[in-house]
């Protein structure tokens, strides 16, 4: 079930910009946490049950890979917690290299779930007639990783079902990687060139083209819609006026909870978990009615 | 399996190197640094450290940095210090911002393309703390001298200053820079 996925691409694509956009630039932990924590939630409604512990695989690491980082190249803050070839590590450095972590994760989780919800056919109907050889491009550039990713696993498969690299070492797992990898390389220009060709052939950004996918704007796409102006309205209130400013160096600064602050996280708060609360309520829905049959 | 192993090994050994590169110090093994004590044979230089500057340029300082700005605009007052054969700028910096746990953070001579060390902040104070064109720089016996503090060789009495620049050294009296080609003003 994908409830927040039927409204309108508009919406979706200015619900999601203003999300990535306040993540991405507000450095401010709790903006940071409140992304992480709706990205994730939102993902786990999208993704598949078995997906979760791969997941958790890759991210927990990245995680302690990017906080552990910081320390190592940036020295500035008040606390040093020991010294390393004459230049001090800091506590601020490791809060800092946790908050920037917290935010790639969350902007990752964000764009996982921009993917699976905004799908190429959504974003050329946006942009499509205004701009079409720059949207075809950019869809093609966004589903290309995940495209990537099958097609690679389909190839190893295939590899694997002939009979080839079968040895459990590491350094033979590794090279008959580089091997698949050789093969995507030279099969992904193939065929980005083929989609191209191929959507030119069906008249692609001729006049009178219709998209293979209709949406309307139901009067429900527009309070959405309205309801992510004025929360976004907060948001760059509270940034403009300084509020959520937030300080790691050299001493962390103490988080402000004037009202214009509080109202600022509550309004990113509620627009983090918006798509998992509209998950969550159509879910119930669902089972409401199933029980009265 | 025989494969696995090698390259565990391989591992292990630049894991090896790493490790025996770095030096870690307690906070306390960093900051106890051992002064010479000043007799009337020893050769001595002075150090002076101060950003002035800043205080005629509040506006462009980040906030949070406020309070790190010595009222007076002095971070440490001219000290007198025991020279040591071959010291130079840097050295003296090193020793005079350790005694006095002084924050301070350069880029080592290796890591960039001058040969020398390069001087990123002190007491907090970083480059471009203060605008697009601030950064620290140094001046002896007056004289900005156009290369890297720990390629200058100190000499007995001379006189160091640290001095923080809010417009490329064009406020504190450096002129080597309006010789520059073409960038005259």
């Amino acid at each position: 079930m994908k409830a927040f996925s039927d409204y309108h691409p508009l919406v979706l694509l200015v619900y999601f910009l203003s999300v990535l956009v306040a993540a991405m630039f507000v450095n401010n932990p709790v903006i940071g946490l409140l992304a992480l924590l709706g990205g994730i939630l939102f993902c786990i409604m999208l993704s598949k049950r078995s997906e979760a512990a791969g997941n958790i695989g890759f991210y927990a690491p990245l995680f302690f890979m990017v906080a552990i980082t910081n320390p190592l190249f940036s020295h500035n803050g008040v606390t040093p917690l020991f010294f390393l070839n004459g230049n001090p590590v800091t506590v601020e450095a490791f809060a800092y290299g946790a908050a920037i972590a917290v935010m790639v994760i969350g902007v990752m989780m964000w764009c996982k779930c921009y993917s699976a919800v905004m799908t190429s056919d959504k974003f050329l109907y946006l942009f499509g007639k205004a701009v079409p050889k720059l949207s075809l491009v950019l869809s093609m550039a966004l589903r290309f990783i995940p495209m990537f990713k099958r097609q690679t696993h389909k190839v190893s498969r295939a590899q694997k079902s002939m009979g080839l690299y079968s040895s459990k070492s590491f350094i033979d797992k590794i090279k008959s990687s580089m091997r698949v990898f050789m093969a995507m390389l030279s099969w992904s220009l193939e065929n980005s060139i083929e989609t191209s060709a191929s959507m030119k052939a069906r008249g692609y950004g001729l006049k009178g083209r219709t998209n293979f996918s209709l949406f309307r704007f139901y009067p429900r796409d527009g309070v959405l819609l309205s309801v992510c102006a004025v929360l976004l309205g907060v948001t760059v209130a509270g940034i403009i006026t300084g509020d959520t400013a937030f300080y790691y160096y050299p001493r962390i600064s103490e988080l402000t909870f004037t009202p214009l602050a509080v109202a600022v996280y509550a309004a990113f708060g509620i627009m983090s978990f918006l798509p998992f609360m509209i998950e969550v309520k159509e879910a119930l829905k669902w089972k409401y009615y199933i029980s009265k049959i | 399996m025989k494969k696995d192993l090698l390259a565990l090994l391989g591992i292990i050994l630049i894991i090896a190197v790493i490790i025996n590169g770095t030096e870690i110090q307690s906070v306390d093994e960093y900051y106890l640094t051992h002064i010479d004590d000043i007799t009337p044979e020893s050769e001595t230089v002075f150090i002076t450290i101060r950003c002035d500057t800043i205080l005629d340029n509040l506006d462009a300082l980040d906030e949070n940095l406020r309070e790190f700005v010595p009222p007076d605009g002095v971070i440490l007052p001219k000290t007198e210090y025991v020279l040591r054969n071959g010291d130079t700028v840097f050295d003296i910096l090193d020793r005079a911002v350790r005694y006095n746990k002084i924050q301070m953070e350069y880029q080592g001579a290796k890591q960039n393309s001058f040969g020398s060390v390069y001087i990123q902040g002190i007491n907090f104070l970083y480059e471009f703390s203060c605008g697009p064109l601030s950064g620290w720089m140094y001046r002896v016996d007056g004289e900005f001298p156009n290369y890297g503090c720990s390629k200058y060789e100190l000499k007995d009495g001379q006189s160091i200053e640290w001095i923080y620049t809010c417009d490329l050294g064009r406020d504190v009296g450096a002129e080597w820079f309006n010789n520059l080609g073409g960038q005259n003003k």
